[in-house]
């Protein structure tokens, strides 16, 4: 009994104080080629199971051949070699939920270019060796074919979060359609008045700026939409209103709402046509032209609302030293630093859509702007959470929030 | 009538709206053919908007011009300039140079329009001094952070800076990296689902002051 | 008015001039500090150092004339980079009043490095619509471009042998002075054709474009001129930037010992409102 025994303990113990030898080369496993999922077509992936032999002295070629399998195994293109402990499932780049096989088997991906070239449609025969020295062993082929997909699964993530975005902001217009929503009030609103009635006193002009970019964009519709309140406003104080404009298109839908806040306040006849003119698309012949109306007219007060650029504080700087007060709102976080050094009130960022929202009073505004909020705070959320899962994970060395986060992940 | 000024344009924008963002999910070949005919038409439109600006400049020095206003003179400047650069251009095939050779269209480009936009930016350096010189004042607690952060900043960035208080390089790049990163990024956040919410109310018509006149 | 509120109310003219012999002194007799290198440019330095001989490098030169002073220094120092690493360099704009320039800047790098058009390098010149532009390129460049500056056709070409589209460009760098610039590359090129991207940019949108950098969307960032004279350093070869460091340490200390002047002036006039109102 005693001597079995031994002899048994020998032969389980002797092989961990062998040299770490590598164990005898196998064919690969359970070879599958499939057209990759989520593309455009010319692409195919190759799977096959791990081995025990896998090591990093011996490597794996993928091995790809046009029509069906060939005669001569010679005649076999080798589209890679790699070490065989590399290329697994799970270090896949791709979307969890699209992934193919199982996480530790192998993975390759076969795409057009570099001497490859495959076609949606056509058959191709793929293997995979196992090569070790002068030894090769060839799995048997698999014959599959390309195909273009109609759907980028990998993205689904980002289709259903941007539809819930969408949701919510729509949600957030029905509900300011149908009950009052509460708008903080925007500091620099207060001065908007104050900066008009200065202007009257003074018997100057009031100059209104709506910024660089046309009406695709969100501060050029807030900047149009402040126009009508400080229409309205100059036009029942009689003030002298000059709206230089950069785009044509903004320029016509400017003059109707500056005719429409004429008419609101009761003075149509006092409205001028060419209150709102253009002046040219470049960026600084526009910023000279309008310095030079500064410096010539004086206006009273500025207002810089929408999208700038460079030409910031080229236009502030100049009003400043005329003496007007000056009220700015922008998105241009590039150019926030200029107009808070050189102006009396600044709207910053999102504070302009907020303003525009407050004095329109519109439901669709205010129900955007709510929305917004509401899309920041799951943003937030995520992001605290996340990091909080993230550390949690780091530290226990395990990776099982690693599926939950990779849901908010940018994946192709 | 109606119907072409309001409801027509709706109908375009939200197909064409919904067929765009489809076609971002969908990675057929047909889709990202979609993707290079749409792109074309818009290059093509795209050159259409310069002539409109062209035009709508013409219109209005025309008209000052016509009816002597103030400063006609200078609308007369516009139209000589304009015409004379048009006219030089088209003569050298939009060309600013051949073979090395600086063409009549290269003159204009390189010793009026390279040196006047030169200035333009260039006065910048100027204001920036003198709007420092009178805002930067530490009026308050956040007042000082910010004056202190800039302080840093601006001394991080260049050698002599850096030469004075060796430090400054390295707090300079840990505000800009960490700090001016963060906050940045929170902005970018902001003002791109501005810009979502903004295209699906285009999308579905929900927003329509784009088509341009008064509230229906 | 006591000296406090004359210094405080002191002629922006004074402040002007301050400045001009801030820039012009050290033009005219330079210091020449040593320049610290950040990882952000050396990021598109490194990458570029390790690309293979005859990699396809695009590089759009996205500025008009007023930013020249910053990007022009960039754009110089990074053709003759690839030039010295002997890649096929494909130029082009997406800013209409920037064409000129560009052309002028790569003739002017390509004759120096002995490079030839059309084999070495072209420059495909400006088409309108800006991202679209972008978009067009990755489906095919050839539709986008279908003849270079020069007027020749640019399939065929040996410089853009093997190119059909973005997804075969090893790697772009964008000079950008604003919209479309660096942002637009990503947005509409990189994000959907996956070749690497490196930005330069003006002094004053370089903070913005950090978040791009941080999260790995763009591999470095050349940040105005300092960032340019620091390129130009990393490749031996010091032209205007490095020239342009001088003026510009001059102007930050001229600032900021304003500013401090200003503040002391500041809190020296609220002291004394306090004594007489107290």
């Amino acid at each position: 009994m005693l001597p079995r025994l031994l002899i048994l303990s020998i032969m389980t113990c002797v092989p961990a104080f062998l040299p770490a030898m590598a164990q005898a080369q196998t064919m690969p496993q359970q070879l599958r080629v499939i057209d990759t999922p989520s593309d455009g077509g010319g692409s195919l992936t190759v799977l096959w199971a791990s081995s025990p032999s896998d090591s990093a002295t011996t490597k794996y070629q993928v091995l790809l051949h046009e029509a069906g399998p060939p005669q001569d195994s010679s005649a076999w293109k080798v589209v890679a070699e790699f070490p065989a402990n590399t290329r697994y499932v799970r270090e896949s780049k791709s979307a969890w939920w699209t992934r193919s096989g199982d996480p530790n088997d192998h993975q390759f991906v076969i795409k057009n270019g570099k001497g490859v070239e495959l076609n949606s449609d056509q058959h191709y025969a793929v293997s995979v060796a196992s090569v070790n020295g002068q030894e090769r062993l060839i799995a048997p082929p698999v014959v599959a074919s390309p195909e273009p997909n109609w759907m980028n699964w990998n993205q689904i993530n980002n289709l259903v979060l941007a539809l819930m975005f969408g949701a919510i902001v729509f949600y957030a217009i029905n509900l300011a359609k149908r009950k009052e929503m509460f708008l903080r009030r925007i500091p620099g609103l207060d001065a908007v008045d104050e900066a008009i009635g200065r202007a009257t006193e003074l018997g100057k002009p009031v100059l209104y700026m709506t910024g660089a970019h046309d009406l695709h964009d969100p501060s050029t519709i807030a900047a149009a939409v402040i126009l009508g309140r400080v229409a309205k406003k100059a036009a029942s104080y009689e003030t002298e209103l000059l709206v230089p404009h950069r785009e044509p298109i903004t320029m016509a839908v400017c003059q109707e709402i500056t005719k429409q806040a004429y008419l609101e306040a009761g003075k149509p006849d006092l409205f001028k046509d060419d209150a709102n003119f253009f002046i040219t698309s470049d960026q600084f012949s526009y910023t000279a032209a309008v310095d030079g109306i500064m410096l010539r007219r004086k206006p009273a007060a500025n207002f810089f609302m929408g999208s700038y650029f460079a030409e910031s504080l080229l236009l502030t700087e100049t009003g400043a030293s005329t003496g007007a007060i000056q009220i700015a709102g922008t998105d241009s976080d590039h150019q926030l630093p200029f107009f808070v050094t050189t102006c009396d009130y600044t709207l910053i960022g999102e504070e302009l859509y907020a303003a525009s929202a407050y004095l329109s009073k519109e439901p669709i505004q205010i129900g955007t702007l709510r929305g917004q909020d509401l899309g920041k705070a799951f943003i937030l959320s995520v992001i605290g959470i996340g990091t909080l899962l993230a550390t949690v994970g780091v530290l226990t060395g395990n990776g099982w929030a690693q599926p939950l986060l990779d849901l908010f992940k940018d994946l192709k | 009538m109606i119907f072409l000024r309001r409801q027509l344009p709706l109908l375009i924008t939200m197909i064409t709206g919904l067929v765009m963002a489809a076609q971002y999910y969908v990675p057929h070949p047909a889709s990202e053919q979609l993707l290079t005919t749409v792109t074309k038409w818009l290059q093509i439109i795209g050159g259409f908007a310069l002539v409109l600006g062209i035009t709508s400049l013409f219109h209005l020095h025309a008209a000052k011009i016509r009816r002597k206003e103030a400063g006609w003179a200078y609308s007369l400047v516009l139209y000589v300039g304009m015409l004379g650069t048009i006219i030089v251009g088209l003569w050298n095939n939009g060309k600013e140079s051949i073979d090395g050779a600086l063409t009549s269209f290269g003159w204009v480009y390189s010793y009026t329009l390279v040196p006047l936009q030169g200035t333009m930016f260039a006065i910048l350096a100027f204001f920036i001094a003198s709007a420092a010189y009178r805002s930067f004042r530490a009026r308050s607690r956040e007042a000082a952070v910010l004056l202190v952060a800039a302080v840093i900043v601006m001394m991080g960035r260049v050698p002599l800076g850096e030469y004075i208080l060796p430090l400054s390089g390295d707090l300079s790049s840990w505000i800009l990296n960490v700090l001016n990163a963060s906050v940045r990024r929170a902005i970018l956040i902001g003002v791109s689902l501005g810009a979502v919410a903004l295209s699906f109310k285009i999308i579905f018509g929900v927003e329509r002051s784009y088509l341009g006149g008064g509230k229906e | 008015m006591s000296l406090a509120e004359r210094m405080l109310r002191i002629d922006r003219r004074i402040i002007f001039l301050v400045i001009g012999l801030c820039t012009l002194v050290p033009l005219l007799f330079p210091v020449g500090l040593p320049i610290k290198i950040s990882s952000e440019v050396r990021g598109v330095y490194d990458y570029i150092e390790s690309l293979p001989e005859g990699s396809v490098f695009l590089l759009s030169l996205d500025f008009d004339p007023a930013s020249k002073p910053e990007l022009y220094p960039q754009a110089i120092a990074i053709l003759r980079h690839a030039f010295k690493k002997n890649l096929r360099v494909v130029a082009m704009t997406l800013w209409v009043s920037g064409t000129g320039l560009a052309d002028q800047i790569l003739t002017q790098t390509a004759k120096e490095a002995g490079k030839e058009n059309g084999k070495d390098y072209v420059f495909l010149g400006w088409s309108p619509g800006g991202s679209a532009v972008i978009l067009n390129m990755g489906q095919d460049l050839y539709n986008a471009f279908p003849a270079d500056y020069g007027g020749k056709a640019t399939k065929g070409l040996p410089v853009l042998a093997g190119v059909q589209n973005l997804r075969d460009v090893t790697y772009a760098v964008s000079l950008g002075a604003g919209n479309p610039g660096v942002e637009a590359w990503y947005v509409f090129g990189k994000d959907k054709y996956k070749f690497e991207l490196g930005g330069g940019c003006t002094g004053v949108i370089a903070p913005g474009l950090y978040p791009l950098l941080r999260s790995g969307q763009i591999n470095g960032l050349i940040g105005g001129l300092r960032g340019a004279a620091e390129y130009e350093t990393l490749i031996g070869q010091k032209g205007k930037a490095v020239a342009g460091m001088d003026a510009q340490s001059a102007t930050h200390l001229a600032i900021i010992v304003l500013v401090a002047i200003c503040n002391i002036f500041y809190f020296s006039l609220r002291r004394q409102q306090r004594r007489q109102g107290g």
